[in-house]
């Protein structure tokens, strides 16, 4: 066996907007949930449990960010769920008898009836319909480190602007953790990587450690940082950034040869959502007859070619396992080279949207689970850690402010602030302006002016998220994320003038609380 | 890069009595949310064929004129809001009629300035009406006719300033600016078009300030002049200091960047950043 002369951390940012709709069944954007939690959520789950009772020792870091947590704990979208699954399990069993005239392809519909009927009763029976359970399960047992996120993903360096709202974010981020996890954060996601220095004294203020930056937050930091992204900096304020690492990211993401693209792994775009006959596969397509992915899909990449091959599991698991160990071999590589020039061992940090794994890249987690072990067994130089970790072992780091970033096209703020969605900006500031003077003319508020107030917090938050302003960046369902942006700032002004205007409609702030129903523990003076 | 958006005088006092208007007709049957069972059908539609498109998900965004768009939609709402109104005990169940647009404009006068890269800024800017009656009170009725509106950009780290001609068609603005990791600050003012006789002798009518921001750092700063390189260890706050003249950790950070400088040579066109999130995104 080798000394381990360095580490690597994985981050996966696991996170969806808020999107509940108990007034209709006709929103299409809610199976995002169902789909993650089937693709992503679960197959991590398993492959953590397969690695504990095979005794493999590692560390994974994962931020779950509030609405996500606010949606997996939310008991309408549960039902949803398995009414989804229910639905699912119902047309893999149609397509076990459709498919009996090929083998190959009757073996892959058995595939999937047995997948889906496992999640049912993963979902079901283990975790009692709340998979943020088997999330705490991991981090309490030492090898997942769970970290937040801004409220609802609000993209600081935007939002700064007012700096109270960014205070807000980091609060209920705080806050919406200790809820599901019963201890304080050491680290955030911040929303987008999206970094200003002004949010450092409220990150202290609410007791994190670390941020997460894109490569360049560190590597055009003031000063530059001797070690590159190869070890954490300290902000003067006294909040630690650990930056991207290039190499092994390009690796997994590179449109042109990351690991997702081989041939021999499930290709996303064939789904008999498109291609089975229309009759028969209505019932479990769009209400409205539209067709859409159902989740069941036949066909492999295959190749730079119209023609798709039907899918083998085993080869996709040999792909997985050949990349497993490139990856590792390549890790080696770098931290033999690396390890070289620096005082304390080296820190590869891999960032990846965990919805990368499982629903992208169907066979991410377990590449991850095969990777995982070949650390542990294989002669390697490295051991696999989690920020925390590494800050505790080496506290020592140079002080340097990291440069203000995000991990968005181009590595700035094009992606939220664009000529597509820019109209959006001066209503979100005024939002803000508008909530902090609440705060101030009602202060410590009671009954119903309280929960007036505090509703108008959460409309606010809901639409600040950056995911509305990166769906119309990039041109698909811009329709709706339009609507949540207008929703959400109408439900607010509409708030504040009846708060102002001590006429406040019950019923319509009913209506909305029960809609917009994050964050039940929210306090408005946030804003004060 | 003007960004001109169309001269509608949709206030925000209309938003708010077009909202007490709803509350007054809110029961209604269920069943009739026909506006926004129209809007989901139509977001549905577009994930269907967004994601059947696939490979093929055109980047840009359909940027369609707000306003057009606006008012188009308040039309067949405030139909729809008529005819709930007279079958509004058909129900028992309340439901909320909610339709909202954002307004377009909140009558304040502001300025904000945002970095979308380290050298490009983005302004938006509003006058108030109280504030245009009193310019026009100070420097007469045609101020606003006989004046163009500029915006000032001060670079105040490096001490300097220049000036942009903009319209009164546009609300907002893009400018470059060619100095990132400064501190920028932008005041909107006013110029006579013709003669500074037009407004009283003046030159220059000052209308309001923005707020300051840093623009980003766009470079490896490993030219900055700087003698030591300092340490903190964060569990006892101690901070040592070591001379940057140290000549292992000078090597030591040519091989580190050295790497880094590699990637950029190789890979240098190929976008290296994360695509963001995730779902919506159409393609890998």
């Amino acid at each position: 066996m080798q000394d381990k002369k360095g580490y690597v951390s994985f981050v996966l940012h696991a996170h969806l907007p808020f999107i509940h709709h108990p007034e209709s069944d006709d929103y299409l954007e809610e199976t995002w949930l169902f789909e993650a939690i089937s693709e992503t959520y679960i197959p991590l789950l398993l492959n953590f449990q397969k690695l504990v009772e095979e005794k493999v020792d590692f560390r994974i870091t994962m931020s779950m960010t509030p609405p996500l947590l606010s949606m997996l704990d939310n008991k309408l979208l549960q039902r949803k769920y398995i009414k989804y699954l229910k639905k699912l399990i119902e047309l893999s069993k149609k397509e076990i008898e459709r498919t009996k005239y090929d083998e190959r392809l009757n073996k892959l519909s058995h595939y999937y009836f047995e997948r889906y009927s496992n999640d049912l009763h993963v979902f079901k029976d283990i975790y009692n319909c709340n998979i943020i359970q088997g999330f705490k399960h991991f981090q309490d047992i030492g090898v997942l480190e769970i970290i937040t996120c801004g409220a609802t993903h609000g993209y600081f360096p935007i939002l700064y602007v007012n700096e109270k709202t960014v205070k807000a974010q980091i609060a209920v981020g705080v806050q919406t953790y200790e809820r599901y996890f019963g201890k304080k954060p050491r680290g955030i996601w911040l929303p987008e990587c999206g970094y200003v220095p002004e949010a450092d004294k409220y990150l202290k203020e609410f007791g994190i450690d670390y941020i997460i930056t894109e490569s360049h937050g560190i590597l055009y930091a003031d000063p530059t940082p001797v070690y590159g992204t190869f070890a954490p900096i300290v902000s003067p304020e006294g909040v630690i950034a650990f930056g991207r690492d290039i190499e092994s990211s390009r690796q997994v993401w590179s449109s042109i040869n990351g690991y997702p693209g081989d041939f021999n792994y499930r290709e996303f775009y064939r789904d008999i959502g498109y291609e089975a006959d229309y009759e028969y596969i209505k019932p479990y397509i769009a209400h409205n007859g539209v067709r859409v992915h159902t989740g069941i899909k036949y066909y492999r990449i295959t190749g730079k070619t119209e023609f798709k091959d039907y899918y083998n599991v085993q080869w996709a698991q040999d792909s997985a396992e050949r990349q497993a160990g490139h990856f590792l071999d390549s890790r080696n590589s770098q931290i033999e080279n690396i390890s070289k020039y620096m005082s304390n061992p080296p820190l590869i940090l891999c960032p990846y949207d965990a919805e990368l794994y499982g629903h992208w890249w169907y066979e991410g987690p377990y590449w991850l689970y095969i990777l995982f072990k070949k650390i542990y067994y294989d002669d390697c130089n490295f051991k696999l850690i989690t920020p925390s970790e590494y800050i505790d072992k080496y506290p020592e780091m140079q002080v340097a402010s990291p440069c203000r970033s995000s991990w968005g096209a181009n590595g700035y703020s094009e992606v939220w602030l664009n000529q597509t969605n820019d109209y959006a900006h001066r209503h979100l500031h005024i939002a803000g302006d508008r909530m902090c003077e609440l705060a101030n003319l009602f202060p410590n508020a009671k009954g119903l002016k309280k929960k007036a107030l505090n509703q108008c917090a959460r409309e606010l938050l809901l639409a600040q998220s950056s995911d509305w302003l990166f769906i119309i960046t990039n041109g698909t369902m811009v329709d709706y994320a339009k609507k949540r942006i207008k929703d959400h700032i109408g439900r607010f002004t509409k708030l504040y003038y009846q708060i102002k205007d001590d006429k406040i409609d019950e019923e319509f702030l009913k209506d909305i609380s029960k809609k917009d129903c994050v964050f039940p523990d929210i306090d408005y003076m946030l804003y004060y | 890069m003007p960004r001109k958006t169309k001269e509608a005088k949709e206030i925000e006092e209309e938003v708010k009595k077009k909202n007490t208007k709803k509350t007054a007709t809110k029961k209604e049957s269920a069943k009739k949310a026909t506006p926004k069972a129209a809007t989901a059908k139509k977001s549905t539609a577009k994930k269907a064929t967004a994601k059947a498109e696939n490979k093929s998900v055109a980047k840009k965004a359909p940027v369609k004129k707000v306003a057009t768009k606006k008012s188009a939609a308040k039309k067949t709402t405030e139909k729809a809001v008529t005819k709930k109104a007279a079958t509004k005990k058909a129900s028992k169940k309340i439901d909320i009629i909610e339709y909202y647009d954002l307004p377009y404009r909140y009558n304040q006068t502001i300025v904000k300035v945002l970095a979308q890269t380290p050298t490009t800024l983005f302004i938006y800017w509003d006058i108030s009406d109280e504030d245009r009656e009193n310019y026009k009170k100070q420097f007469g009725d045609n101020f606003f006719e006989t004046t163009k509106p500029v915006l000032k950009i001060f670079n105040d780290t490096m001490n300097y300033s220049f000036e942009v001609e903009i319209n009164d068609f546009a609300n907002s603005w893009y400018l470059h600016v060619n100095d990132a990791k400064c501190d920028y600050r932008i005041e909107l003012g006013r110029r006579p078009i013709f003669s500074p006789s037009d407004i009283g002798g003046t030159d220059y009518v000052y209308i309001s300030n923005s707020n300051e921001i840093e623009a980003p750092n766009d470079r490896i700063l490993i030219d900055k002049a700087q003698n030591m390189v300092y340490f903190r260890n964060v569990k006892t706050n101690q901070v040592i200091g070591k001379s940057f003249a140290d000549i292992s950790l000078l090597r030591n950070m040519g091989k580190i960047y050295n790497i880094y400088d590699l990637y950029k040579e190789l890979y240098g066109e190929e976008d290296l950043y994360n695509p963001s999130s995730n779902f919506y995104k159409g393609e890998l």
